[in-house]
């Protein structure tokens, strides 16, 4: 099954101006284009990177192509970011990047320098939880705990964008973050006892 | 290797789950990420047709990616020696084996493994493999497939169908339900190394490490022993992790090959086809009652899909044997082989299917018979006894469920003639339906281990999938020990700790409580039996009688005889005091039979315009036994619910007749509910232990939470609307069209 996603990221942002313009070229043209496409085996491209995640600075050498989800998952092993569909459909991977939440699975990691970027590993303050962490605990606001750390990113930053005026408001700026337990009355909970403090 | 590997230390207030700070803050570790030396990434490659056989793979493209280290294809697979011939394949019962086949059973069926160093180097060599084939008829369509199929019977005839003629009032329908997808929010995972050329290391996602040790034990004839499971943090399973499937296979088979660590993360679009789902279903319902509401009888007949190459049979008629009293019954059951993976159990399998049906079908026999459907419903109950095996109810709170709903949502506003209630576009309506599951137990062991200080760690090889299995053990150590929380530690979830059986089909808690309880008991008379030594009253002492506390151990009614834990150490040289125990089920099972049940209640508003579906408030109650630990009970059964508004209103696996295929596999094409889609849940429980099925009295919540939600909605929807729709999911274009 070729899909689209298996390709390589890098390769997609190359072709896909070309691809967008043959969908106007006759089917052979198409045809003669994938064949090409297969026997270009472009080779990796990995490019030195000055990072800051959680305030603290790597220089690192990173594929071109590699997302900011998979640098922090794989080869800076902070797994806190969690991945539930690697497309930006789910909301497990959110960060915050210069306080902004942000899809760690869309970013891709050759855009950070220059940026600060907060996981979930950076979000309590030394020994003491952040006030988002606590309330899920005491909330219970997560079963399996695998869209939690994405869950405590959008609920750290729905409070920031003031958006916990009514638990419809909570919701709809919670529904980014998919949570298959089911896990939402704490969610909403939590976020409710962080906005009123 | 426990929660508390990890040096935790957060000052924390909060009162929560046992994992709850390795959760929040990250630090816990689920099986795709724990850092192992020299490990390399693996990416799976599906077949593009649906049924045939491979001619040839073409992998020479992908082996010149850098990076790439392997690509693993049934032509040069390592030897599996359970899996060396014909024969042993069938008896491993995998399905189908994976790489050990040119035969393509569905489309995405793994055809090869790209293993390279980095997961962008994988994943760009399996986007450039391809195979061709021999291809063959695919039969994807389930329900063109099932009119073929004869139905046969499942389950003993009780009395006669002929009597249904002689009813006043007669219910006869169908109803369908598409396939539905687990979807646990963590990807299906395996990391596998081999540390020796027979000693196997797993961190792998799923349900019950045990029976993952045994099935690779078999397969590559290995002792059991030589083969550790590590799933201490499992990001949901809902069932998909009860089945050893092909990816996990793939992955340690690439492991051994290439004498390296492997790492495979399932996408999400494979997601959908190797892991499970839900199968399609059809069912007919002839539903008889008098005039004055009392059942007749009822005719259930179910098909579900399954595989060509695997029966899977859903049960979805065994419910039609354990709520009501039907004096007349016939239940009629066939599968429908399709070129799709095979399904399995999720969340109340096969029951919460027929459960739609039946209860869809009494509320509409209510409106016909002009009753109350919560009255209905309690005239007919099988309160005394399983109707089926004729056991009593060790204790069965099915009615006292369904008055405390009733009076929660305040089902009085609820208008007996539907399409009444309107506000502007919208039409309001109330529903409800009930739903119940046999509460099993197996036998599970748990170990404790005291220290000096008297703290102590209590430990399984159970996982917590999710459920709050990590608190409730701790709920139930503390309460039979008397030391204080915070010094109980909770390890499970690795095959190296006392064996358990899957985390799955609600008996996890009911299974391991009673562990935990015996081997309080067993710590208990331990130290005992050590203090004997300084005290003769401490000899032969019954446990009942006997006190523990943070600091040290006395005798009821003897406080004077306190004895430190400290001094019993120094006295007996020890260093730690360890205690085993097993337990599961016994006579009580031929005595009683035992259930958990539950009465979900709705509100919802439906769109007149656009038949958009909103609920309003959903109320569900639950008789679980005893609940050892509210919050986390309470979360299972608000999860439990938003689960089946997904069924009742969203979820759908979309296959493509055309393309032989699933299609819309991923998060934006299956919809399951988010945030905003649920209301907050309104959840209680009648929390009276049982006095049989366990120690602990707790009956499993994970099923009934969503056994009769969907029908609750449904039935709803036509109480606000008049439009009785049943098939599902109730998409707001069938509301429309209705
Ligand atoms: S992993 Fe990024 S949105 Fe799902
Ligand atoms: S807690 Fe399991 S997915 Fe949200």
């Amino acid at each position: 099954m070729k899909q689209e996603y298996n390709f390589s990221r890098r390769f997609f942002l190359k072709t896909s101006s070309a691809l967008g313009a043959l969908a106007f070229i006759p089917r052979g043209v198409k045809a003669f284009y994938e064949d090409v496409k297969n026997y270009i085996i472009p080779t990796k491209e990995q490019i030195p990177l000055k990072v800051s995640i959680n305030k603290k600075s790597y220089a690192i050498k990173a594929d071109t192509r590699t997302t900011l989800l998979d640098l922090l998952r794989e080869d800076l092993n902070l797994t806190g970011a969690k991945k539930g569909c690697d497309h930006g459909q789910c909301g497990a991977c959110t960060v915050h990047i210069d306080g902004q939440r942000v899809l760690s699975c869309l970013t891709l990691a050759a855009t950070l320098p220059g940026k600060e970027v907060t996981t979930i590993e950076g979000l309590a303050n030394g020994d003491q939880l952040h006030p988002m962490q606590e309330a899920f605990i005491q909330c219970d606001g997560f079963q399996c705990g695998y869209c939690t750390p994405g869950q405590i990113m959008s609920a750290v930053a729905c409070v920031n964008e003031g958006h916990t005026k009514s638990v419809a408001e909570i919701k709809e700026f919670m529904s980014g973050n998919l949570c298959r337990c089911g896990a939402y009355n704490g969610i909403v909970e939590s976020i409710q006892k962080v906005a009123a403090q | 290797m426990g929660f508390f590997d990890e040096p935790f230390d957060f000052n924390i207030a909060a009162e929560g789950r046992v994992e709850g700070i390795a959760k929040v803050t990250g630090a816990g570790k689920y099986s795709a990420e724990y850092k192992v030396e020299g490990l390399c990434h693996a990416v799976l490659v599906g077949s593009t047709i649906a049924a045939g056989t491979i001619k040839s793979i073409n992998v020479a493209n992908a082996k010149q990616v850098a990076g790439v280290i392997d690509i693993i294809t049934h032509l040069n697979k390592p030897l599996v020696p359970g899996l060396a011939d014909e024969a042993k394949i069938k008896e491993a019962r995998l399905g189908f084996a994976v790489f050990h086949t040119d035969k393509i059973y569905f489309k995405g069926q793994p055809i090869a493994l790209v293993v390279a160093e980095t997961f962008e180097d994988a994943t760009y060599a399996a986007s450039l493999i391809t195979a061709t084939y021999e291809k063959t008829e695919a039969k994807v369509d389930f329900k063109e497939a099932s009119n073929a199929i004869p139905l046969t019977s499942a389950g003993k005839d009780r009395g006669n169908l002929s009597a249904l003629d002689s009813a006043v009032q007669v219910v006869e329908q169908e109803y369908n339900i598409k396939a539905e997808v687990h979807n646990p929010m963590e990807m299906h995972a395996t990391i596998a190394e081999w540390k020796a050329p027979d000693k196997l290391k797993l961190f792998d996602k799923n349900q019950g490490v045990n029976n993952v040790q045994r099935t690779f034990s078999k397969l590559f004839a290995i002792p059991v022993d030589n083969i550790e499971v590590i799933s201490e943090f499992v990001g949901g399973g809902f069932g998909s992790g009860l089945r050893v499937w092909p990816h996990t296979l793939a992955c340690i088979m690439a492991a051994k090959q290439l004498n390296r660590p492997v790492k495979l993360m399932l996408t999400r679009p494979q997601m959908f086809y190797s892991v499970g789902y839900r199968p399609a279903a059809w069912q007919k319902i002839k539903l008889a009652a008098n005039s004055d509401g009392k059942f007749i009888g009822m005719h259930h007949q179910a098909k579900n899909g399954t595989s060509v190459y695997e029966n899977f049979n859903e049960g979805i008629t065994r419910v039609a044997r354990l709520i009501y009293n039907f004096e007349n019954l016939k239940t009629e059951a066939a599968t429908v082989p399709l070129n799709l993976s095979t399904p399995t159990w999720m969340r109340g399998p096969g029951d919460c299917t027929g459960d739609f049906a039946i209860e869809s079908a009494i509320d509409e026999l209510s409106y016909k018979l002009n009753i109350d459907p919560v009255a209905l419903r309690i005239k007919n109950l099988a309160l005394d006894k399983n109707p089926e095996s004729g056991l009593p109810w060790s204790t069965n709170y099915i009615n006292e469920c369904i008055e405390k709903g009733a009076s929660m949502i305040n089902w009085s506003n609820r208008k007996s003639t539907p399409s009444q209630l309107k506000e502007g576009d919208w039409s309001v309506g109330y529903g409800m339906a009930v739903g119940a599951w046999n509460a099993g137990r197996g036998t599970a062991s748990a170990a404790i281990q005291m220290q000096r200080d008297g703290s102590i760690t209590v430990q399984t090889a159970m996982t917590d999938i999710g459920t709050g299995t990590g608190i409730s053990m701790q709920n139930i150590a503390h309460e039979r020990t008397g030391i204080a929380k915070n010094k109980i530690k909770i390890e499970l979830g690795n095959s190296n700790l006392p064996p358990a059986p899957s985390q799955g089909g609600s008996n996890g808690l009911s299974s391991i409580g009673g562990a935990v309880v015996s081997a309080t008991e067993m710590l208990k008379s331990k130290l005992a039996e050590y203090a004997a030594s300084q005290n003769d009253a401490y000899k032969g002492a019954a446990v009942n009688d006997i006190l523990l506390s943070d600091t040290g151990i006395s005798l009821k009614n003897a406080n004077n005889l306190f004895i430190s834990y400290a001094s019993i150490w120094d006295k007996n040289k020890l260093d730690i005091l360890e205690v085993e125990a097993s337990s599961g089920p016994g006579a009580e099972r031929q005595k009683y039979a035992f259930c958990s049940s539950a009465a979900h209640f709705c509100k919802v508003k439906v769109n007149v315009k656009t038949g958009k579906v909103k609920l309003e408030r959903m109320v569900t109650v639950a008789d679980g036994g005893k609940i050892i630990s509210e919050k986390a009970a309470a979360n299972q059964m608000s999860g439990a619910a938003v689960g089946g508004i997904g069924m009742a209103l969203m979820e759908e696996q979309l296959v493509d007749e055309k393309l032989d295929s699933l299609v819309a596999n991923d998060f934006a094409g299956y919809h399951f509910p988010v945030n905003a889609d649920a209301p907050i849940i309104e959840v209680a429980f009648i929390n009276k232990p049982d006095p049989n099925i366990n120690p602990q009295g707790s009956k499993g919540l994970g099923e009934v939470g969503i056994i009769g939600t969907a029908a609750a909605i449904a039935n709803a929807i036509y109480n606000a609307t008049g439009k009785r729709l049943r098939d599902l999911p109730i998409t707001p274009d069938k509301v429309l069209l209705a």
